[in-house]
């Protein structure tokens, strides 16, 4: 397990745009390993390359069992990146998007902080996985929040930027 | 991006806080939305709802979670107990939280928790009971009558009987339903910063119902607020929190000019507070308490009313304190108790008091009596309070009080409205019952000096 230093705002890196990732070297996939051990280390539900410091179009997104609670559908069923295994996107793509969410979102290049912030309730998204294939995803609720969070990180993009209202101080919950 | 708060989880954290491990729920409460003030309001009501509510109810929910499970609920995981808690109080008093919703997130929650092995029990239950909650029997009034109160409105059985003894059956059924209707906040208003006029016209225009409470003209019953930190007329110190019996006591206490006063358990200050006010600046209020936080926490108070015959400081009741012998022209003894009139506002109270546990406040209650009553001076007086119902710990004790020292009871009716005149006002004393009166179980008795 290797941890990566999470970048915090402020940093240039955040602010720039990445770029397409051409093909997964060894060194890509080490990355995204990191990536994903320094998520779940940070108690996070979603990290972007730009957060470890990497201006390369990589996201991993693990919302795990809290996926279901903004839905309150009973027949929703966890699928990747809901408690099934993290969605690793490689140059992710949103094709299509629609309703409205309106919430608290925090990050963790902003740590101890949160904002109310509105995103769409449904996205399509398109990306590659780690051998390069392409695949397509749809999220609901918070899945839709956190890929359109981590995919704005891809273009510089804050959530600060958008937040509606002050940040707000948020403690941490310890987890057992 | 950073994990959203599960508010589910929260109020599992607050549960197990308050039942297993003696937290009050008001303070629990009260610290827990201090924490997530950021929350949104739907789901701060949320919070309060389902914590205050799975108190409320918690004897009738045991019940019905003993109708659908093999194992009692004493016997159960305390984790596990307070999950099904919560969500057959979900199941059964929210009706706008769908029952599959609540059974996913119970299981979802006994696993995050680390009950992966119990996922199955805690499904089974809560699926029953979703389907078949009304074909629950519940004790028959007739054949069972104690126990039939017990469960519907969850009183322990004990407090029943007593109850039942001390005031009759249907006053004590009275009793127990009142401590199940939500009612505003009373607020008691510092004319001496803004007009009545002033402060309800303040209150309003935030969209805040105001009425007039009957028992005294300076008291307003404020409702549909959020927070109230938030209320513009409490942050201008135009208003603040006060039960209308709590008003009462500086009433029937009735301080004159000059008068010296000691309030010898008097956290959080509101009576103190309020003698001093009646006293216009002269004499002087001595606001005692045992604890150094809540002797600062009124200072601070003190602080901010700009009171300047009024002090705050640490002692203890059952302390003897020679130099105020004979001094005080009135004494305030709002002694700990039960708290048995205050349960609509503090669930928790009628399952952590127990019968053991009263006597021992009695003792308290004697021995700060027997202290404190040295120093009224000669013709001077003494006010007993509490904010419980039942004889034990007020006309008992009264009783006793009399017995052992040179006082006699003095009529309250000249400091009362009319409304609440009756032959024991009268005598001396008055036991407010929640439901009854329109204010918390309470108890004054004025007490006068040989």
């Amino acid at each position: 397990m290797a941890l990566r230093q999470i970048r915090i705002y402020g940093d240039e890196k955040l602010a720039k745009a990445c770029r397409p990732v051409q093909y997964v070297s060894p060194r890509t996939k080490l990355l995204i390993r990191d990536m994903l051990d320094t998520m779940y280390e940070a108690n996070g539900v979603g990290l972007a390359a730009p957060q470890v410091g990497i201006l390369k179009q990589i996201v991993v997104i693990d919302i795990g069992d809290a996926g279901e609670e903004n839905t309150e559908d009973a027949n929703t069923k966890p699928g990747i990146g809901c408690g099934d295994g993290p969605l690793v996107m490689i140059n992710p793509e949103i094709l299509e998007t629609s309703g409205e969410q309106t919430g608290q979102e925090g990050c963790l290049s902003l740590p101890g902080q949160a904002g109310m912030v509105t995103r769409p309730e449904y996205v399509k998204v398109k990306a590659f996985d780690e051998n390069m294939k392409e695949f397509v995803v749809e999220g609901r609720g918070l899945l839709a929040r956190a890929i359109c969070h981590e995919c704005d990180h891809l273009q510089g993009i804050m959530y600060v930027e958008k937040v509606e209202g002050d940040l707000f101080e948020v403690t941490d919950e310890e987890e057992e | 991006m950073t994990k959203p708060v599960n508010i589910r989880e929260i109020c599992l954290g607050m549960l197990m806080e308050i039942t297993e491990e003696e937290a009050y729920s008001h303070v629990v409460l009260r610290e827990t939305l201090e924490k997530y003030q950021y929350l949104e309001k739907r789901d701060r009501a949320f919070i309060t709802r389902v914590v205050e509510g799975t108190l409320e109810h918690m004897i009738q929910i045991d019940y019905i979670i003993e109708q659908f499970s093999n194992v009692p609920v004493y016997n159960m995981k305390p984790l596990i107990r307070n999950l099904l808690r919560m969500s057959v109080y979900q199941l059964k008093y929210m009706d706008s939280v769908p029952d599959s919703a609540v059974c996913n997130e119970a299981v979802r929650l006994a696993q995050k928790k680390g009950f992966y092995n119990l996922k199955g029990f805690v499904n089974g239950v809560l699926r029953n009971t979703a389907r078949r909650l009304s074909q629950v029997r519940y004790p028959d009034p007739q054949r069972e009558p104690m126990r039939y109160l017990s469960v519907k409105y969850s009183f322990p059985i004990w407090m029943i009987n007593k109850w039942v003894t001390q005031f009759g059956y249907e006053t004590t059924e009275i009793m127990c339903r009142d401590s199940h209707i939500s009612k505003g906040t009373v607020v008691h208003c510092n004319l001496a910063k803004a007009s009545k006029e002033e402060i309800v016209q303040e209150l309003t225009a935030q969209n805040i119902t105001v009425k007039q409470h009957p028992y005294l003209d300076y008291a307003l019953e404020i409702s549909d607020y959020n927070y109230i930190g938030a209320i513009s007329a409490f942050r201008k110190g135009w208003i603040q929190v006060q039960d209308i019996s709590s008003m009462l006591v500086a009433e029937v206490a009735a301080p004159n000019w000059g008068d010296y006063c000691i309030d010898v358990c008097a956290a959080p200050g509101g009576k103190s507070l309020h003698i001093s006010d009646k006293l216009m600046g002269s004499g002087y209020v001595e606001a005692r308490d045992i604890s150094e936080r809540k002797v600062q926490m009124m200072q601070e108070n003190i602080e901010r009313t700009e009171a300047i015959n009024i002090r705050a400081m640490r002692m203890d009741a059952t302390v003897m304190d020679e130099e105020s012998r004979g001094k005080a022209d009135i004494v305030l003894a709002d002694v700990p108790c039960s708290g048995l009139g205050v349960i609509r506002k503090k669930q928790d109270i009628k399952y952590k008091m127990s019968e053991k546990q009263q006597q021992d406040i009695i003792r308290l209650q004697r021995r700060i009596l027997q202290n404190v009553q040295n120093y009224v001076r000669p013709g001077g007086t003494l006010i007993y309070s509490t904010c419980t119902v039942g004889a034990d710990e007020n006309q008992y004790n009264i009783k006793w009080f009399l017995e052992n020292f040179p006082f006699h009871l003095e009529s309250i009716d000249p400091y009362i409205c009319e409304e609440l005149k009756c032959r024991t006002t009268a005598g001396g004393f008055i036991q407010l019952l929640p439901g009854v009166h329109q204010s918390d179980g309470f108890f004054i008795a004025r007490l006068g000096r040989n």
